[in-house]
Protein backbone atom coordinates (compact mmCIF):
# COMPACT_ATOMS: atom_id res chain seq x y z
CA UNK A 1 0.00 0.00 0.00
CA UNK A 2 1.61 3.38 -0.81
CA UNK A 3 2.29 5.36 1.84
CA UNK A 4 0.50 8.24 3.40
CA UNK A 5 2.61 11.41 4.11
CA UNK A 6 0.72 14.61 5.57
CA UNK A 7 2.70 18.02 5.72
CA UNK A 8 1.15 19.78 8.82
CA UNK A 9 1.66 22.52 11.17
CA UNK A 10 0.57 22.21 15.19
CA UNK A 11 -2.29 24.45 14.88
CA UNK A 12 -4.00 23.16 11.90
CA UNK A 13 -7.44 22.18 12.60
CA UNK A 14 -8.16 20.44 8.98
CA UNK A 15 -4.50 18.82 9.05
CA UNK A 16 -6.17 16.92 12.92
CA UNK A 17 -8.97 15.93 10.61
CA UNK A 18 -7.28 14.62 8.33
CA UNK A 19 -5.27 12.43 10.78
CA UNK A 20 -8.06 11.39 12.64
CA UNK A 21 -9.93 9.93 9.43
CA UNK A 22 -6.51 8.44 8.19
CA UNK A 23 -6.69 6.75 11.93
CA UNK A 24 -10.13 6.11 11.91
CA UNK A 25 -9.71 3.71 8.87
CA UNK A 26 -6.42 2.41 10.31
CA UNK A 27 -4.30 3.96 8.02
CA UNK A 28 -0.58 3.99 8.83
CA UNK A 29 0.71 7.68 7.71
CA UNK A 30 4.17 9.81 8.28
CA UNK A 31 3.46 13.37 9.50
CA UNK A 32 5.91 16.18 8.38
CA UNK A 33 5.47 19.19 11.32
CA UNK A 34 6.76 22.49 8.66
CA UNK A 35 6.22 25.00 11.41
CA UNK A 36 9.93 23.35 12.67
CA UNK A 37 11.36 21.69 9.59
CA UNK A 38 12.30 24.47 6.84
CA UNK A 39 13.18 22.08 4.65
CA UNK A 40 10.60 20.06 4.79
CA UNK A 41 8.47 23.66 3.93
CA UNK A 42 10.54 23.99 1.07
CA UNK A 43 10.08 20.80 -0.49
CA UNK A 44 6.16 21.38 -0.04
CA UNK A 45 5.97 24.38 -1.37
CA UNK A 46 8.08 23.20 -4.23
CA UNK A 47 6.00 19.90 -4.62
CA UNK A 48 2.35 22.10 -4.02
CA UNK A 49 3.48 25.59 -5.75
CA UNK A 50 1.54 27.04 -2.56
CA UNK A 51 2.16 27.73 1.05
CA UNK A 52 -0.97 26.02 2.61
CA UNK A 53 -1.21 22.94 4.96
CA UNK A 54 -2.14 20.40 5.28
CA UNK A 55 -0.42 18.76 2.24
CA UNK A 56 -1.40 14.81 1.52
CA UNK A 57 0.05 12.99 -0.56
CA UNK A 58 -1.25 9.12 -1.26
CA UNK A 59 1.45 7.80 -3.36
CA UNK A 60 1.60 10.09 -6.98
CA UNK A 61 -1.29 11.68 -6.11
CA UNK A 62 -1.06 15.09 -3.79
CA UNK A 63 -4.02 16.89 -2.31
CA UNK A 64 -3.73 20.59 -0.84
CA UNK A 65 -6.44 20.46 1.66
CA UNK A 66 -8.46 18.23 3.79
CA UNK A 67 -10.85 16.88 0.61
CA UNK A 68 -12.43 14.26 2.49
CA UNK A 69 -14.20 12.92 -0.47
CA UNK A 70 -10.84 12.67 -2.90
CA UNK A 71 -9.05 11.34 -0.25
CA UNK A 72 -11.41 8.33 0.57
CA UNK A 73 -11.59 7.52 -3.10
CA UNK A 74 -7.46 7.98 -3.43
CA UNK A 75 -7.71 5.08 -0.36
CA UNK A 76 -10.57 3.25 -1.61
CA UNK A 77 -12.83 4.42 1.13
CA UNK A 78 -16.15 3.77 0.34
CA UNK A 79 -18.59 6.17 0.98
CA UNK A 80 -20.53 4.17 3.67
CA UNK A 81 -17.45 3.45 5.25
CA UNK A 82 -16.13 7.50 4.82
CA UNK A 83 -19.16 9.06 6.00
CA UNK A 84 -18.26 8.24 9.69
CA UNK B 1 -42.82 16.26 4.16
CA UNK B 2 -39.87 13.78 5.43
CA UNK B 3 -39.25 16.10 8.72
CA UNK B 4 -40.90 18.57 11.07
CA UNK B 5 -37.61 21.06 10.58
CA UNK B 6 -34.65 21.23 8.56
CA UNK B 7 -31.69 23.21 9.72
CA UNK B 8 -29.52 24.99 7.03
CA UNK B 9 -25.39 24.77 8.89
CA UNK B 10 -23.68 23.27 11.63
CA UNK B 11 -22.00 25.84 13.90
CA UNK B 12 -23.50 27.37 17.42
CA UNK B 13 -26.69 28.19 15.86
CA UNK B 14 -27.18 24.94 13.83
CA UNK B 15 -26.66 22.82 17.03
CA UNK B 16 -28.52 24.97 20.10
CA UNK B 17 -31.64 24.54 17.30
CA UNK B 18 -30.84 20.66 16.88
CA UNK B 19 -30.51 19.97 20.57
CA UNK B 20 -33.47 21.75 21.50
CA UNK B 21 -35.42 20.42 18.19
CA UNK B 22 -34.74 17.15 19.27
CA UNK B 23 -35.69 17.58 22.79
CA UNK B 24 -39.45 18.78 21.74
CA UNK B 25 -39.33 15.81 19.65
CA UNK B 26 -39.50 17.52 16.40
CA UNK B 27 -38.61 14.86 13.70
CA UNK B 28 -35.06 17.55 12.06
CA UNK B 29 -32.86 16.37 10.04
CA UNK B 30 -29.17 19.10 9.97
CA UNK B 31 -27.42 19.43 6.92
CA UNK B 32 -24.31 21.18 7.20
CA UNK B 33 -21.02 21.13 5.66
CA UNK B 34 -19.40 20.62 8.20
CA UNK B 35 -20.08 20.77 12.25
CA UNK B 36 -18.40 23.95 14.42
CA UNK B 37 -18.78 27.26 12.70
CA UNK B 38 -16.38 29.92 12.41
CA UNK B 39 -14.60 29.47 15.23
CA UNK B 40 -13.76 25.75 14.21
CA UNK B 41 -10.69 27.06 12.76
CA UNK B 42 -9.70 29.25 16.48
CA UNK B 43 -7.21 28.51 18.38
CA UNK B 44 -8.26 29.33 22.02
CA UNK B 45 -12.11 30.31 22.68
CA UNK B 46 -12.21 32.28 25.68
CA UNK B 47 -15.47 33.47 25.57
CA UNK B 48 -17.58 30.10 25.34
CA UNK B 49 -20.07 30.80 28.53
CA UNK B 50 -19.35 27.92 31.16
CA UNK B 51 -15.87 27.09 29.46
CA UNK B 52 -12.71 29.35 30.47
CA UNK B 53 -10.76 28.04 27.79
CA UNK B 54 -11.31 25.78 24.41
CA UNK B 55 -10.22 25.13 21.16
CA UNK B 56 -12.36 25.65 18.12
CA UNK B 57 -12.00 21.94 17.40
CA UNK B 58 -12.76 21.01 20.96
CA UNK B 59 -16.02 22.62 20.92
CA UNK B 60 -16.92 21.58 17.78
CA UNK B 61 -16.06 17.82 18.96
CA UNK B 62 -18.94 18.65 21.86
CA UNK B 63 -20.85 20.08 19.27
CA UNK B 64 -21.30 16.53 17.10
CA UNK B 65 -21.27 14.26 21.12
CA UNK B 66 -24.49 16.56 22.07
CA UNK B 67 -26.59 16.32 18.82
CA UNK B 68 -25.57 12.42 19.02
CA UNK B 69 -27.04 11.98 22.20
CA UNK B 70 -30.68 13.03 20.43
CA UNK B 71 -29.89 10.91 17.19
CA UNK B 72 -33.36 9.13 17.60
CA UNK B 73 -34.54 12.44 16.91
CA UNK B 74 -32.17 14.69 15.05
CA UNK B 75 -30.52 13.02 11.56
CA UNK B 76 -26.71 14.93 11.34
CA UNK B 77 -25.85 15.17 7.61
CA UNK B 78 -22.55 16.54 7.06
CA UNK B 79 -20.14 16.74 4.29
CA UNK B 80 -23.13 18.59 2.65
CA UNK B 81 -24.39 22.15 1.80
CA UNK B 82 -27.13 23.57 0.99
CA UNK B 83 -27.29 25.27 -2.62
CA UNK B 84 -31.12 25.79 -3.54
CA UNK B 85 -34.50 26.23 -1.59
CA UNK B 86 -37.90 26.31 -2.56
CA UNK B 87 -41.05 26.09 -1.54
CA UNK B 88 -42.52 22.53 -2.16
CA UNK B 89 -46.01 21.42 -1.19
CA UNK B 90 -46.47 22.48 2.19
CA UNK B 91 -43.43 23.25 2.65
CA UNK B 92 -39.81 23.61 1.90
CA UNK B 93 -37.02 21.62 -0.42
CA UNK B 94 -33.96 21.76 -0.50
CA UNK B 95 -31.13 20.76 -2.40
CA UNK B 96 -27.39 20.06 -1.96
CA UNK B 97 -24.11 20.67 -3.68
CA UNK B 98 -24.42 16.40 -4.49
CA UNK B 99 -28.03 16.54 -5.48
CA UNK B 100 -29.41 15.19 -2.82
CA UNK B 101 -32.60 16.67 -1.56
CA UNK B 102 -34.32 17.50 2.00
CA UNK B 103 -38.18 18.71 2.45
CA UNK B 104 -39.29 19.39 5.67
CA UNK B 105 -42.42 21.97 6.76
CA UNK B 106 -40.22 24.40 8.61
CA UNK B 107 -36.58 25.78 7.98
CA UNK B 108 -34.31 27.39 10.17
CA UNK B 109 -31.47 29.16 8.48
CA UNK B 110 -28.18 28.74 10.47
CA UNK B 111 -25.74 29.13 7.32
CA UNK B 112 -23.70 32.19 8.86
CA UNK B 113 -21.27 33.64 7.04
CA UNK B 114 -17.52 33.03 5.46
CA UNK B 115 -14.42 35.63 4.99
CA UNK B 116 -15.23 38.57 3.40
CA UNK B 117 -12.20 38.81 0.16
CA UNK B 118 -10.45 42.27 -1.04
CA UNK B 119 -11.77 41.84 -4.63
CA UNK B 120 -8.14 42.83 -5.53
CA UNK B 121 -6.24 41.79 -8.48
CA UNK B 122 -3.85 39.51 -7.72
CA UNK B 123 -6.32 38.08 -4.63
CA UNK B 124 -7.17 35.28 -6.15
CA UNK B 125 -4.34 33.82 -7.90
CA UNK B 126 -2.19 34.02 -4.83
CA UNK B 127 -4.88 32.49 -2.48
CA UNK B 128 -2.90 29.61 -0.49
CA UNK B 129 0.46 31.17 -2.05
CA UNK B 130 0.56 33.80 0.10
CA UNK B 131 -3.01 35.50 0.02
CA UNK B 132 -4.04 34.02 3.77
CA UNK B 133 -7.51 34.22 5.59
CA UNK B 134 -6.75 31.83 8.20
CA UNK B 135 -4.19 33.42 10.71
CA UNK B 136 -4.11 30.14 13.04
CA UNK B 137 -3.98 27.80 10.45
CA UNK B 138 -1.21 29.42 8.69
CA UNK B 139 1.12 32.04 10.54
CA UNK B 140 3.69 29.23 10.97
CA UNK B 141 4.36 29.24 7.61
CA UNK B 142 5.63 32.69 7.33
CA UNK B 143 8.33 32.37 9.77
CA UNK B 144 11.34 35.20 9.17
CA UNK B 145 9.04 36.81 6.41
CA UNK B 146 7.58 40.31 5.99
CA UNK B 147 3.81 39.92 5.95
CA UNK B 148 0.87 42.41 5.77
CA UNK B 149 -2.27 41.97 7.57
CA UNK B 150 -4.91 43.77 6.01
CA UNK B 151 -7.80 45.08 8.26
CA UNK B 152 -8.86 47.23 10.81
CA UNK B 153 -10.85 45.39 13.39
CA UNK B 154 -10.41 42.81 16.20
CA UNK B 155 -9.64 39.95 13.43
CA UNK B 156 -6.99 41.72 11.97
CA UNK B 157 -5.01 42.87 14.92
CA UNK B 158 -5.70 38.96 16.31
CA UNK B 159 -3.87 38.01 13.04
CA UNK B 160 -0.83 40.49 14.26
CA UNK B 161 -0.46 38.70 17.23
CA UNK B 162 -0.90 35.31 15.91
CA UNK B 163 2.16 36.20 13.80
CA UNK B 164 3.96 37.56 16.24
CA UNK B 165 6.31 33.75 17.04
CA UNK B 166 6.92 33.74 13.11
CA UNK B 167 7.02 36.34 11.17
CA UNK B 168 10.02 39.27 11.39
CA UNK B 169 7.87 41.80 10.21
CA UNK B 170 4.31 42.72 10.10
CA UNK B 171 2.81 45.67 8.50
CA UNK B 172 -1.13 46.07 9.38
CA UNK B 173 -2.69 48.09 6.75
CA UNK B 174 -6.21 49.49 8.02
CA UNK B 175 -8.42 52.02 6.03
CA UNK B 176 -8.82 54.02 8.89
CA UNK B 177 -6.97 56.43 11.33
CA UNK B 178 -5.75 53.37 13.24
CA UNK B 179 -6.65 50.03 14.73
CA UNK B 180 -9.27 49.78 16.60
CA UNK B 181 -10.59 46.53 19.02
CA UNK B 182 -10.05 45.40 22.32
CA UNK B 183 -8.14 47.04 24.73
CA UNK B 184 -5.62 44.05 25.48
CA UNK B 185 -4.99 43.11 21.63
CA UNK B 186 -4.55 46.68 20.79
CA UNK B 187 -1.43 47.12 23.25
CA UNK B 188 -0.27 44.08 22.42
CA UNK B 189 0.00 45.33 18.56
CA UNK B 190 0.87 48.66 19.69
CA UNK B 191 3.93 47.68 21.83
CA UNK B 192 5.87 45.38 19.40
CA UNK B 193 8.71 46.42 17.78
CA UNK B 194 7.70 44.21 14.71
CA UNK B 195 4.47 45.82 13.73
CA UNK B 196 4.29 48.98 11.62
CA UNK B 197 0.53 50.22 11.37
CA UNK B 198 -0.33 51.47 7.87
CA UNK B 199 -2.84 53.96 8.00
CA UNK B 200 -5.56 55.30 5.95
CA UNK B 201 -4.28 52.57 3.50
CA UNK B 202 -6.91 51.29 0.37
CA UNK B 203 -5.35 47.57 -0.29
CA UNK B 204 -5.52 48.01 -4.37
CA UNK B 205 -3.38 44.94 -5.89
CA UNK B 206 -1.42 41.86 -4.67
CA UNK B 207 1.50 41.50 -6.98
CA UNK B 208 4.20 38.48 -7.26
CA UNK B 209 4.85 35.69 -9.92
CA UNK B 210 4.66 32.41 -8.58
CA UNK B 211 3.69 33.20 -5.04
CA UNK B 212 3.32 36.91 -2.98
CA UNK B 213 5.73 39.37 -3.10
CA UNK B 214 4.21 42.78 -2.48
CA UNK B 215 0.55 44.50 -1.57
CA UNK B 216 -0.10 47.53 -3.19
CA UNK B 217 -1.78 50.21 -1.39
CA UNK B 218 -3.53 53.79 -2.30
CA UNK B 219 -2.43 56.48 0.09
CA UNK B 220 -6.01 58.06 0.70
CA UNK B 221 -4.53 61.31 2.35
CA UNK B 222 -1.82 61.53 -0.76
CA UNK B 223 -3.84 59.81 -3.68
CA UNK B 224 -0.44 58.35 -4.25
CA UNK B 225 -0.11 54.43 -4.72
CA UNK B 226 2.59 53.24 -2.63
CA UNK B 227 4.04 49.42 -2.31
CA UNK B 228 5.14 47.13 0.36
CA UNK B 229 7.37 44.64 -0.28
CA UNK B 230 5.93 41.29 1.40
CA UNK B 231 5.40 37.75 1.03
CA UNK B 232 2.61 37.12 2.74
CA UNK B 233 -1.11 39.32 3.04
CA UNK B 234 -3.63 38.00 5.81
CA UNK B 235 -6.95 39.33 5.18
CA UNK B 236 -9.18 40.29 7.86
CA UNK B 237 -11.25 42.22 6.86
CA UNK B 238 -14.95 41.07 7.48
CA UNK B 239 -17.74 38.62 6.76
CA UNK B 240 -20.05 37.86 4.11
CA UNK B 241 -23.50 36.04 4.92
CA UNK B 242 -24.05 33.09 3.25
CA UNK B 243 -27.16 34.03 1.87
CA UNK B 244 -27.21 33.76 -1.74
CA UNK B 245 -29.21 30.67 -2.10
CA UNK B 246 -31.88 31.96 -0.15
CA UNK B 247 -32.27 35.52 -1.65
CA UNK B 248 -35.16 35.16 -3.82
CA UNK B 249 -36.89 33.35 -1.00
CA UNK B 250 -36.84 35.99 1.85
CA UNK B 251 -36.21 39.24 2.33
CA UNK B 252 -32.20 40.43 3.04
CA UNK B 253 -31.07 43.80 3.83
CA UNK B 254 -28.36 45.82 2.21
CA UNK B 255 -25.53 43.78 3.46
CA UNK B 256 -26.63 40.62 2.42
CA UNK B 257 -28.08 39.41 6.04
CA UNK B 258 -31.36 37.67 6.20
CA UNK B 259 -33.46 40.49 7.74
CA UNK B 260 -35.47 38.43 10.92
CA UNK B 261 -38.32 39.52 13.51
CA UNK B 262 -35.65 39.61 16.96
CA UNK B 263 -38.65 38.69 18.99
CA UNK B 264 -39.07 35.28 17.10
CA UNK B 265 -36.57 34.91 14.63
CA UNK B 266 -38.98 34.78 11.99
CA UNK B 267 -37.85 35.79 8.23
CA UNK B 268 -40.12 37.24 6.07
CA UNK B 269 -41.30 34.03 4.69
CA UNK B 270 -44.12 32.45 6.72
CA UNK B 271 -42.47 28.90 7.49
CA UNK B 272 -38.48 30.05 7.86
CA UNK B 273 -36.60 31.07 10.59
CA UNK B 274 -33.02 32.46 10.95
CA UNK B 275 -30.26 32.15 13.54
CA UNK B 276 -26.61 33.57 14.12
CA UNK B 277 -24.28 35.38 11.86
CA UNK B 278 -26.70 34.95 8.22
CA UNK B 279 -29.00 37.13 10.09
CA UNK B 280 -29.12 41.36 10.93
CA UNK B 281 -28.10 40.14 14.56
CA UNK B 282 -26.37 43.22 15.80
CA UNK B 283 -22.90 41.10 17.09
CA UNK B 284 -22.18 38.22 15.79
CA UNK B 285 -21.23 36.32 18.67
CA UNK B 286 -21.11 31.87 19.42
CA UNK B 287 -23.30 32.61 22.28
CA UNK B 288 -25.71 34.68 20.82
CA UNK B 289 -26.68 32.58 17.65
CA UNK B 290 -26.96 30.08 20.01
CA UNK B 291 -29.42 32.08 22.19
CA UNK B 292 -30.97 33.74 19.23
CA UNK B 293 -31.74 29.44 18.02
CA UNK B 294 -33.13 28.42 20.83
CA UNK B 295 -35.59 31.40 20.59
CA UNK B 296 -36.51 30.02 16.97
CA UNK B 297 -36.96 26.69 17.81
CA UNK B 298 -39.32 27.93 20.74
CA UNK B 299 -41.16 29.36 18.35
CA UNK B 300 -41.24 26.80 15.75
CA UNK B 301 -42.48 24.80 18.20
CA UNK B 302 -45.29 26.55 19.69
CA UNK B 303 -46.30 27.65 15.58
CA UNK B 304 -46.22 23.91 14.78
CA UNK B 305 -48.55 22.82 17.76
CA UNK B 306 -51.35 25.25 16.93
CA UNK B 307 -51.57 24.39 13.09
Amino acid sequence: MNEVLIYSTPNCVYCKLAKEFLSAHSIPYREIDVASDDKALEEMVEKTHQRGVPVIEIGDEIFVGFDKRAIAEALGITEQESAA
Amino acid sequence: MNYDLLIIGGGPAGVAGGVYAARKKMKTVLVAKEIGGQSFVSDDIHNWIGVKDITGFDLAKRFEEHLADYKEDIEVVKGEEIVRLEKAGEGFRATSDSGKTYEAHYVLLTAGSRRRKLGVPGEKEHEGKGVVYCSTCDAPLFKGMTVAVVGGGNAGLEAVVDLFPYAEKIYLVVRSEGPKGDPITLEKVKASEKVTVVPMAETTEITGEKSVSGLKYKDKTSGEVKELAVGGVFVEIGAVPNSEFVKNLVELNDRGEVVVDHKTQRTSLSGIWAAGDITDVLFKQNNISAGDAVKAVLDIYEHARKR
